[in-house]
């Protein structure tokens, strides 16, 4: 519908675009996303042809768009602006009446019964039909958001560019306006072109993703699936980002791991023992630490396994539902064996993880130190030899801790002893 | 105060206003150095008593000048109108596109090379208002005329017609330099009236033009991006708009010199009173700006009459107190 040919564009001397080549498909949503200053305003206003590429062509059904007329263009394709301040207190209908601009008959007035139909219709569609009679210089900024959705609404366009839309939006309109776009998207066949922040938003309801670097170019475009890895991500907004696939509907969802460690252990190797999730929340404060983490033994699909593969920690695995094998083991002493700190926190003793404790013995006994999460004698299922085995390794040495903070506290004073660091 | 008698009050108020142009008429015809009681007035008017005196300066003094001044509140209030919404400045006003420093060298270059015929220095005002508007539109032409550009090369051209005419003023002869003065701060006595049949129609054909740019008036205060993403021509439309309402401050100002405080807040008085929507606000704009200009003129020449005080100098000290009293009320939001 939209073809994007070999577009170059700058600003004064500052190149923003050279050579962009995509399509925006009829009917479909894409979205288009990409850090700060990387032009996606810009991009918008040339498609729509409020800016004129010094190379390339943006072509309408092949029409090239400097040759469309402004209101012919207003009626092909309207524009939900970033939330603006506006000065004059016209009132809310009024203001969106301004929509049925391109479709009027009359030089003074909206008077056409189809347009008041459209107003009435696009009040009603943003659900601000109760502020109607308002002064929009009254509103709140989510308000004000939604009067001029409604207004691009009541234009009646084949097409809709959102320019960050829901930015001063609440969560209860945020998805009122997601599912209103799916919605005239899905029944009236809507084009749908926003430029989005929501990461998650914009992977649930988008047929197609654009990812923008930096630098104006097409990292990649794409299903919400292939464009939004981790890898693409981190490459283009530099954060340390986590992609997993939302719980309840399977879409792509970004995690930034954002760091508040407080702790600092300088590439300290630890080694945690753990299972049955009771080793997630440490080995996700671990994580932002920078030790280098090994885990293991854990059968995949263990909830601290899940953990451990979206953090990219090394784990030494065994198959579902299975008793830890030969080889397994194996692998884990040898991680053991590498590891300056041991960790167990595993709070759960049966004949399938006793082997576990073998492996700690042989490690205090080389040494290594171990910190155990606090245990306790009826959660041990092996008849009493997994408790042994605890009191042994106690006895000989293992530090017991309270919870993941005062291991962090302890483990931060072995890699600064002359200074506290931490809260407390 | 409940919002049923808010709204019967806003109701008065706009009720009066509507007719407030007869009404002020009214009050100019009777006031002036011979006073008119009211009943005289009425006498007068309806049943054609009065002396011959009475009916001359009636008809042919105090009608004519009442007239002129409507014509002149109104194309100041319209034009102030159309410069606040398409510059999105509440300050804005006529003369902020340099038409007022253009019109003032015209006048009084006439003035001081002794040229002041009551045809002359209109039209001396008239050509000088237009040379200054196309300076501006020149200047600010290469940059697709934005509204910065605009102001900042308007307020240029304003400072640089004012040292001219201070330059002027400098050279010239006291008398000269005192009739000058009197035409800056604005005075109506100084226009022929022969003029004023042109001046009615050159203000109707622009108010009718403005009028009918009512909606796209509308949509320019949404910000130039806004208008032109729901269909306007920006670029061509913004200068039609300039130059009707500077085309209609050169005439205003050709005529009356420069009177003040009309332009800036009769505009925001309507505002008040009907909305932003310029399909009513410009039309009673130009009713309420004729009769504050009228009622001005008529306090000018009968407060120290025989005299004549410059109507300049009522319309601010009437405008300036009300505007700082709607300042209070209201805040930032008027």
């Amino acid at each position: 519908m939209i073809e994007i040919n070999n577009l170059s564009f700058s600003f004064a001397e500052t190149e923003i675009f050279s050579h962009l080549n995509f399509n925006v498909n009829q009917g479909e949503i894409l979205s288009i996303i990409g850090p700060n200053g990387c032009g996606k305003s810009t991009l918008l206003r040339l498609l729509r042809g409020s800016l004129k590429a010094q190379k390339g062509e943006v072509l309408w059904e092949k029409t090239p768009v400097e040759q469309i007329s402004a209101r012919i263009m207003a009626q092909k394709v309207a524009v939900v602006p970033q939330s603006t301040t506006i000065h004059f207190p016209y009132k809310v209908q009024d203001l969106v009446a301004m929509g049925r601009y391109p479709h009027r008959k009359n030089l003074l007035s909206f008077q056409n019964k189809s347009d008041q139909h459209a107003i009435e219709q696009a009040l009603v569609m943003a659900d601000i039909l109760p502020l109607a009679e308002r002064p929009v210089t009254q509103l709140s900024g989510g308000e004000l958001q939604r009067v001029l959705l409604a207004r691009a609404l009541a234009q009646n366009s084949s097409v809709l560019f959102l320019d960050e839309a829901t930015s001063h939006l609440d969560i209860d309109h945020r998805l009122e306006l997601t599912e209103l776009l799916v919605r005239l998207n899905r029944d009236q066949h809507t084009t749908i072109v926003q430029i989005s922040h929501d990461l998650d938003l914009a992977a649930a309801i988008s047929d197609r993703i654009l990812l923008l670097t930096e630098h104006g170019n097409i990292a990649q475009i794409g299903t919400p699936s292939t464009v939004m890895t981790a890898a693409n991500l981190q490459r283009v907004f530099r954060v340390d980002v986590k992609v997993t696939n939302n719980p309840f509907t399977g879409n792509p969802q970004i995690v930034p791991l954002i760091n508040t460690a407080a702790f600092k252990l300088n590439d300290l190797k630890v080694h945690l023992i753990c299972g049955g999730g009771s080793g997630k929340t440490l080995l996700r404060r671990l994580h932002p630490t920078q030790a280098q983490i090994t885990a293991g033994p854990l059968n995949q699909g263990d909830s601290d396994e899940s953990v451990a593969s979206i953090l990219n920690i090394t784990v030494a695995q065994e198959v579902p539902f299975s008793p830890f094998s030969k080889q397994t083991l194996a692998a884990t002493e040898k991680l053991i064996e590498q590891t300056e700190i041991l960790v167990i926190t595993t709070q759960w003793w049966g004949i399938g993880n006793l082997p576990c404790l073998d492996l700690a013995e042989k490690a205090i006994k080389q040494g290594t130190p171990i910190f155990l999460l606090s245990q306790q004698q009826e959660q041990d299922y092996t008849g009493g030899k997994a408790w042994a085995k605890i009191q042994n390794l106690q006895q000989q040495g293992a530090i017991s801790i309270r919870n993941e903070e005062h291991l962090l506290e302890e483990l931060s004073r072995q890699v600064n002893p002359s200074s506290i660091i931490g809260p407390g | 105060m409940n919002k049923a008698t808010q709204t019967h009050k806003r109701w008065l108020w706009k009720l009066l206003l509507l007719l407030s142009p007869p009404l002020a008429i009214a009050i100019s015809l009777s006031a002036g150095s011979l006073d008119l009681s009211w009943s005289q007035l009425f006498a007068l008017l309806f049943q054609r008593s009065g002396t011959e005196v009475e009916r001359v300066i009636i008809w042919q003094v105090r009608f004519p000048r009442a007239l002129l001044a409507g014509l002149v509140g109104a194309a100041l209030s319209i034009s102030g109108v159309t410069f606040q919404a398409v510059l999105r400045n509440p300050l804005a006003d006529p003369y902020l596109l340099g038409v007022s420093g253009g019109a003032a060298l015209g006048a009084v270059t006439a003035i001081t090379y002794g040229l002041q015929s009551p045809i002359i220095i209109p039209l001396a005002a008239f050509i000088g208002a237009l040379t200054a508007l196309l300076l501006v539109y020149l200047v600010a032409q290469a940059h697709t005329c934005s509204s910065h550009t605009l102001i900042l090369s308007g307020v240029m051209v304003g400072s640089l017609a004012a040292a001219l005419l201070l330059f002027l003023l400098w050279r010239s002869p006291a008398d000269a330099t005192r009739q000058a003065i009197f035409w800056l701060a604005g005075n109506l006595s100084l226009a022929d009236p022969d003029w004023l049949s042109w001046g009615w129609l050159w203000v109707g054909i622009g108010f009718l033009l403005l009028w009918s740019q009512s909606l796209n008036l509308d949509l320019l205060t949404q910000g130039e991006e806004t208008a032109a993403d729901l269909g306007l021509h920006v670029g061509k439309t913004r200068l039609i708009l300039f130059a009707l309402a500077g085309a209609l401050t050169a005439c205003a100002v050709a005529l009356a010199g420069l009177v003040g405080f009309v332009g800036l807040v009769i505009p925001h008085i309507c505002r008040l009173l009907w909305g932003p929507g310029h399909r009513l606000l410009l039309p009673f704009s130009a009713l309420l700006g004729s009769s504050f200009l009228i009622i001005a003129d008529a306090i000018a020449r009968s407060l120290y009459a025989p005299a004549e005080i410059p109507v300049g100098v009522v319309t601010a000290t009437l405008g300036a107190p009300f505007f700082l009293y709607l300042l209070r009320r209201k805040g930032g939001n008027l």
